[in-house]
């Protein structure tokens, strides 16, 4: 039976006194980005930069939602999604600490033994900790429940063996968060996986392999673990949770306002380049784009807001992903419809162009990352109750 | 929403669904007129939701006038309850007494020169209701609000795809019933309807996306629901996003014309209204192509309910402005404030 209440969006309306924390945000913006390219700002949450991620954490901006005893700030979602949504809006360069900040942090401030929590935390809310998630591998995208790398609990710890797979920033990340088959005799899948909390630092036998994507940058990578000794208190959470967790986790991924502002700059250099000569259709076109931002963020916003009265709004974050992403995909071919300027290269042809030629080789991305389109549309389908 | 606002979302729900079926629908397109459910629906206050309490009105704000004309969408009413509501809060913003009977929007806007004295000639184009309308309403260029009688007046019916009244209404030295200045841009009609329209939109799209889930729950094919079929899951999914993008920004501005009015000098809720016609318009491609699609031939039958809704969606795309000429203005005003602006503006 439908039910169209899990589908509506609220109008949530932003508790005045957040206001001067977006104008801190703003200038403080304003001043650190002065000098970033729109080709830089274009990667978004992509763009690495640890001293910039410093910085937000200096400020008290990464980790927000954290205990303060742990080092975080304890501030609430809310005053978090200014703070993303402004970031991301900007283009700052924000993939550093991203994972770290969005899903990991929290994660761990959930289910983290105090250990765990204590050694963490605090870096996290500094901005200095790089997460991976190790979850794909290259026989499970999709049907990630099945997952075949093994933890297998021995005398001193865990002992684990397998391959993990378009893992973004493995190579340079502190951590990992992967989800691993603990119980291989169950009978359903979904059972017998755990999650881990591993240092890849102190780690021996893990060896990242990055893989250039078609930009021609590397990014992700191939994990493998061979014989990795994982000390005892590696797991996060319960044995034999994992899936559960995992499915939490992912629902952090699909509720912000990433999935609508990746290809935000690109929207304001076409902007900047028709002005004074645009046709009245061109005008029609991107003004169907603006109002498609208009009512991304309305959406994206009242999701914030059912988050932080308690509510579950787990099928109108999916559709604001789903909506997010068909928004960002096709703008750049509605830029090439509408201005003659070639995509381009670093280096080469105006701002827009690079920026152009950026995001038309990131799109396909969009749809990928986090879970595909299908599986995603599945997801609506169940909130539909046709599933 | 508040609770006494879903509580009136509720009531209409029931009382429509209650008072609307198919039968009713197919007599409605042969008559255009039923004197028995408008008056339930004038009794209930429907027409007067803008309107102020001490007038007689409901005192709603235009959150509530959204949840009736997006019930109104939702249930295909085939009477001009949107069209009222906007007459009512025009004839009180411009400090006029509230007149009772059934009021004729004139969309376009009136030269001034055509109302000049007491009487007005000229012609208005789809008019909604208008054979049916006891006076006319409408703005003239130098934003006055002029109240027409129905005396001396022609009407030529005509009707939208979904034999909806649209009349072309001849005024030969019609006597001008009241005038009065408005803060209201002089395309004021134009903005408003656009609004009411959004939220029809949004309720016939709810409806699509109801009576689609439904039916391929119950088809069977190949030995199962066509809903356990993934290529249908897919395209109801896009449905629904389809559905509630339209849905959010629509009350989204909804809420911004009661904050910030129609003529402030600041920043006013064109923008969201303009965003609100533009996305309705343009989703009623994928809303009704994919409906039509999930049904199969039955849903190309005069005898299925889909039909009643697709073929309003289709004519209120384009009634008061589909999404190209809203589009228009928005980029207009997107270049205007350059790409650096757009998140200031999105925020604001
Ligand atoms: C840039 C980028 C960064 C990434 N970063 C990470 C990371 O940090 N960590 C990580 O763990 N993973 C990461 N991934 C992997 C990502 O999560 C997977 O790509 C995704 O889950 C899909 O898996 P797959 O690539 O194996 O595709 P497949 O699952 O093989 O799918 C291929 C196609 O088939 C479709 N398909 C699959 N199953 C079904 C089905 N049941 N019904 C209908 N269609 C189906 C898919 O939707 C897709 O269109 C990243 C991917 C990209 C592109």
């Amino acid at each position: 039976m439908l039910n169209l209440n899990s589908l509506r969006f609220p109008r949530f309306e932003f508790p005045a006194d957040l206001a001067p924390l977006r104008a801190e945000v703003r200038e403080f913006l304003a001043q650190e980005l002065e000098h970033y390219s729109p080709l830089v700002r274009s990667y978004s949450w992509d763009g690495i930069d640890p001293e910039f991620s410093r910085k937000l954490g200096a400020r008290g901006w990464v980790g927000m939602t954290l205990p303060k005893e742990y080092g975080g700030h304890g501030r609430s979602a809310l005053e978090r999604y200014v703070v993303v949504e402004e970031v991301l809006a900007a283009g700052a360069p924000v993939g550093y600490h991203w994972v770290a900040d969005r899903q990991s942090g929290p994660m761990i401030a959930r289910l983290g033994t105090e250990a765990q929590k204590q050694t963490i935390l605090p870096a996290i809310a500094r901005g200095e900790a790089c997460f991976a998630i190790g979850m794909s591998e290259p026989n499970s995208g999709s049907d990630l429940a099945s997952v075949k790398t093994r933890a297998e609990r021995v005398a001193d710890g865990w002992l684990v063996n397998g391959t993990k797979i378009w893992t973004t920033l493995a190579h340079r990340a502190n951590y990992m968060i992967a989800l691993l088959r603990t119980d291989s005799s169950s009978d359903s899948k979904h059972r017998g996986l755990s999650q881990f909390l591993i240092d890849l630092r102190a780690v021996k036998g893990i060896s990242p392999r990055p893989i250039r994507d078609l930009t021609g940058r590397g990014h992700f990578n191939e994990v493998s673990f061979v014989d990795a000794l994982l000390p005892p208190d590696a797991l996060l959470g319960n044995e034999g949770e994992g899936w559960k967790q995992v499915m939490a986790e992912l629902a952090f991924e699909r509720s912000g306002p990433e999935r609508y502002l990746s290809c935000f700059v690109l929207l304001t250099q076409l902007i900047d380049v028709l002005k004074g000569r645009a046709s009245a259709t061109a005008l029609a076109k991107i003004g169907a784009e603006v109002a498609w931002a208009a009512s991304l963020r309305n959406m994206s916003l009242s999701v914030a807001g059912m988050l932080n009265a308690g509510l579950d709004p787990s099928l109108q974050a999916s559709v604001v992903k789903d909506l997010g992403c068909h928004f960002e995909q096709r703008l750049p071919g509605l830029a090439q419809e509408l201005v003659a300027l070639e995509p381009a290269l670093a280096g080469s042809g105006v701002d827009y162009q690079q920026v152009l030629g950026n995001l038309i080789q990131l799109a396909p991305s969009f749809s990928l990352r986090g879970g595909t389109l299908e599986i995603l549309r599945g997801i609506i389908a169940r909130g539909l109750g046709v599933r | 929403m508040n609770e006494a606002q879903t509580i009136l979302d509720d009531s209409l729900s029931r009382f429509f669904a209650d008072s609307i079926d198919r039968e009713y629908l197919t007599r409605l397109e042969e008559i255009s007129w039923d004197d028995a459910l408008w008056s339930r629906c004038i009794e209930q206050g429907l027409g007067l939701v803008l309107v102020s309490e001490t007038q007689g009105g409901m005192g709603g704000s235009w959150l509530e006038a959204f949840i009736v004309a997006r019930a109104c969408g939702r249930y295909a009413v085939p009477l001009p309850i949107p069209e009222q509501i906007l007459a009512g809060w025009l004839t009180e913003t411009a400090g006029l007494a509230p007149r009772a009977g059934v009021a004729g929007i004139l969309p376009e806007v009136i030269a001034t020169a055509a109302v000049a004295g007491d009487r007005a000639t000229f012609t208005a184009e789809r008019v909604p209701w208008g054979r049916h309308a006891e006076h006319f309403i409408g703005l003239t260029t130098d934003s006055e609000l002029v109240v027409l009688d129905r005396a001396n007046t022609k009407a030529i019916t005509e009707a939208n795809l979904a034999r909806e009244p649209r009349d072309k209404i001849s005024f030969e030295a019609t006597p001008i019933l009241a005038r009065a200045k408005v803060a209201l841009p002089a395309s004021g009609v134009r903005w408003l309807g656009a609004l009411l329209r959004s939220a029809q939109i949004a309720g016939a799209a709810t409806a699509c996306l109801e009576l689609s889930v439904k039916y391929t729950s119950e088809r069977e094919q190949f030995g199962r629901a066509l809903s356990q079929f993934q290529a249908i899951q897919q395209q109801l999914a896009e449905l629904a996003g389809a559905m509630a993008s339209v849905d959010t920004i629509a009350m989204a501005a909804c809420l911004a014309l009661d904050e910030r009015g129609l003529a402030s000098a600041g920043r006013d809720a064109k923008f969201e209204i303009a965003s609100a016609k533009c996305r309705a318009s343009e989703a009623v491609e994928p809303i009704t192509r994919i409906s039509h699609q999930v049904h199969g031939a039955i849903g190309f039958t005069y005898e299925y309910d889909l039909q009643f809704l697709t073929r309003r969606l289709w004519s209120w795309r384009a009634e008061f402005g589909a999404n190209g000429e809203w589009g228009e203005y928005l980029g207009q005003v997107a270049l205007q404030e350059g790409g650096d602006n757009l998140w200031r503006y999105l925020t604001a």
